[in-house]
């Protein structure tokens, strides 16, 4: 009985301690593993997040303080952007810049929709050439189609003009091949079900395809947006003047032979900033979860 | 009305036939169930029905109507899919009144058939929801809904249950029961479930490799299995097929096989072939006593215990006859352990011949003489002539 009573003790006492090293080994491990991913995160975010945080800050200094490198800018000034308002339109730059970027993604947008949907609900001959085809015009650099297509916007008269600028590239391979994958993985059921309800082609493609494909055609709006917006050398090439589209207006004024005016320059650059931000804030939460599959099943 | 006529229907994809020539004729207000397992063409059949693929050759007549080439809206049908293929975008609600808007159903109209059918499938609380927030039953009652609110000429159901739990099956089967008596329309119904089948069919159409198998009442096809395919493809163990051979011997027709001896019936004019014997397990029973094997005895298998499984109410056992496996099931317990001999037997009237090249059925028609009581009995000896296909008269459906 004295030998039961003090041997028994001893794996007891024994196995919590193993249990707790063990434990501890791999809640170290964890820790390490979750520290070291979130400072590789925190990282990257910091190297995208601070030349922008710098271009506000820059732009919010007081004029003759541009070249100040605190951290923070203090005290505040908006002379930066009153300068800016004074010498460039910048208010109508802004928005025929959004209006051509709007218009190119919807253009571009609704090209892929309709593209994507030929190509994924229908089988037709040279099905697979035609969409090679679309998909083929990524691979062909701008310089190759660039002075034909200046040569027809001359013969068209849209030189100098913002249709010039839009027309051209209604049409992109990126929304016809990202919306025909998705279109691809999207319930075969559904689009049956609706023919069955007695929809057609295109009622199916507004009631039933485009309400359920509301994340991709979000995220793709945000990339086509971004890209038109950013786009610098066919607008350009196209409008020849400086007053047209902010791109080119913060060039034309901003870079002279003095050099930079950065203050100018930054607060310019941060107003042209806001719409994309706006675009962003608007579209992300649509990006969320692609819920397509909760009807089925 | 809501008759459905398919003729010589195919569908070919390439060099592969998935439906190959069926022809059906579904009655207005018919529950026609197509079974068959996985990959049989019973699916590519219904679409074939639908209108959502164009078949390579027949025709398909609904009310005498052809609409072989008739677009899905313009025929009347609504389908039930195995994936519900409920728009996620949509409420209960929107869902069910889906097919009265596309028809351009005025606003209120379609409102009050929303309600109708909601109070119908008890979704009345679900209205407002959306499918994500449904569980699989309220899912597959929505589906439902939007195939009934149009009240359309017959329902096509593609394995509306399998998604479904075996408590919820069964309880939905009993919905569909009373819906189909409350509708009264025409089914087309595909499922690879036997029990679902023989359960709310008022026909089935059994196919194999895009072919029509057997077509007849759940009883005829449980009964009087047109072929091997269909034997073993209805049951639970399915029927047991050995390979034996046809023979006569000392004025007696026997179907012999190792460890099996059935005498059928006296007789020398039968030709001796190879055939396959069915018997359903639920037939066999122990032998009490080993009577003899000779003229006019009780069939006998055999042969030695492998497994004993317990299937609830009752039991199955599994035993090896000659090298085959034979099952047989009874009321629990059926008194077996493994390892241990055993003589079982069957009714005469319980045992099905298959030809053994063709897999067809072989049935066997009583001679004029002999009065059809004595068919029924296994005391006298039904004298009979062996006949190929199932067209000719039939014992148990007699």
């Amino acid at each position: 009985m004295a030998v039961a009573e003090t041997t028994a003790p001893a794996p007891a006492r024994g196995e919590p301690s193993a249990v707790a090293d063990l434990a501890g080994e791999t809640g170290a491990r964890v820790w390490l593993r979750t520290a070291v991913g979130h400072g590789v995160l925190a990282a990257l975010s910091l190297a995208c997040i601070f030349p922008i945080y710098w271009m506000y800050a820059t732009s919010l200094r007081r004029p003759e303080e541009v070249y100040n490198v605190s951290l923070f800018p203090w005290p505040l000034s908006v002379g930066n952007y009153t300068h800016v308002w004074d010498v460039i339109p910048i208010g109508r730059l802004i928005l025929n810049t959004f209006a051509v970027a709007a218009l190119i993604s919807v253009g571009q947008l609704l090209v892929g929709l309709l593209a994507a949907y030929a190509f994924t609900a229908w089988r037709f001959r040279g099905q697979t050439l035609l969409y090679l085809a679309f998909v083929g015009t990524w691979l062909v650099p701008f310089q190759v189609t660039m002075l034909p297509n200046y040569t027809l916007l001359y013969r068209l008269g849209l030189l100098n003009t913002l249709a010039g600028v839009i027309v051209p590239n209604l049409a992109s391979a990126l929304g016809v091949l990202l919306l025909r994958q998705h279109m691809a993985s999207f319930p075969r059921d559904l689009l049956d079900a609706a023919r069955m309800d007695g929809r057609s082609s295109w009622s199916i493609l507004w009631t039933v395809v485009v309400p359920n494909l509301r994340a991709p055609l979000a995220a793709l709006s945000i990339v086509l947006f971004i890209n038109a917006w950013n786009d610098y050398f066919w607008p350009a090439l196209v409008l020849q003047r400086a007053d047209s589209v902010v791109q080119l207006g913060l060039r034309g004024l901003f870079v002279g032979v003095e050099g930079p005016d950065w203050g100018g320059l930054m607060a310019g650059s941060g107003l042209a900033c806001l719409p994309i931000f706006g675009i962003y804030l608007l579209l992300q939460r649509h990006v969320v979860g692609a819920f397509v599959r909760s009807g089925l099943k | 009305m809501g008759r459905i006529e398919l003729d010589g229907l195919t569908k070919r994809y390439g060099d592969v036939v998935a439906v190959d020539g069926v022809s059906l004729d579904i009655a207005d207000g018919e529950f026609l169930v197509l079974l068959g397992p996985s990959g049989c063409g019973k699916s590519t059949l219904l679409r074939l029905v639908a209108g959502l693929i164009t078949p390579s050759g027949g025709r398909v007549l609904l009310d005498g109507r052809d609409i072989t080439h008739a677009p899905p809206a313009r025929r009347d049908l609504a389908m039930v899919f195995q994936s519900y293929a409920l728009y996620p975008h949509l409420t209960v609600a929107r869902n069910i009144g889906f097919p009265l808007r596309a028809a351009r159903t005025p606003r209120a109209e379609v409102r009050r058939r929303v309600e109708e059918v909601a109070a119908l499938l008890e979704l009345g609380p679900l209205l407002d929801r959306r499918p994500r927030e449904l569980s699989g039953g309220q899912r597959q009652r929505v589906a439902v809904g939007r195939a009934i609110i149009r009240d359309p000429r017959a329902f096509l159901m593609d394995e509306p249950l399998s998604n479904l739990d075996a408590k919820l099956r069964q309880a939905t089967r009993a919905q569909f029961r009373m819906l189909h008596e409350t509708l009264g329309s025409t089914v087309l119904y595909v499922t690879h479930d036997q029990v679902e089948a023989l359960s709310l069919a008022t026909r089935i159409a059994m196919l194999d490799d895009g072919r029509l198998e057997q077509l007849g009442t759940p009883t005829e096809v449980y009964d009087t299995p047109a072929s091997v395919f269909v034997a073993g493809f209805l049951g639970s163990p399915p029927m047991n097929l050995l390979p034996a051979r046809v023979e006569c011997h000392d004025g007696r027709v026997r179907v012999l096989a190792d460890d099996v001896e059935v005498d059928l019936w006296p007789g020398e004019d039968v030709e001796a072939r190879d055939v396959i014997l069915g018997i359903r397990p639920e037939h066999l029973h122990l032998m009490a006593a080993e009577g003899p094997a000779g003229p006019g005895g009780m069939p006998r298998l055999r042969g030695v215990v492998r497994a004993v499984e317990n299937l609830g109410a009752e039991e199955s056992a599994q035993c090896a006859v000659g090298g085959a496996l034979v099952h047989f099931r009874g009321a629990r317990p059926l008194g077996l352990a493994a390892g241990q001999p055993v003589a079982l037997t069957t009714a005469r009237d319980h045992i099905h011949l298959f030809d053994r090249h063709s897999g067809r059925r072989l049935a066997w028609r009583p001679l004029a003489d002999r009065p059809l009581a004595d068919r029924q009995s296994a005391d006298h000896e039904p004298a009979a002539a062996l006949h190929d296909g199932v067209t000719t008269h039939q014992r148990s459906s007699t």
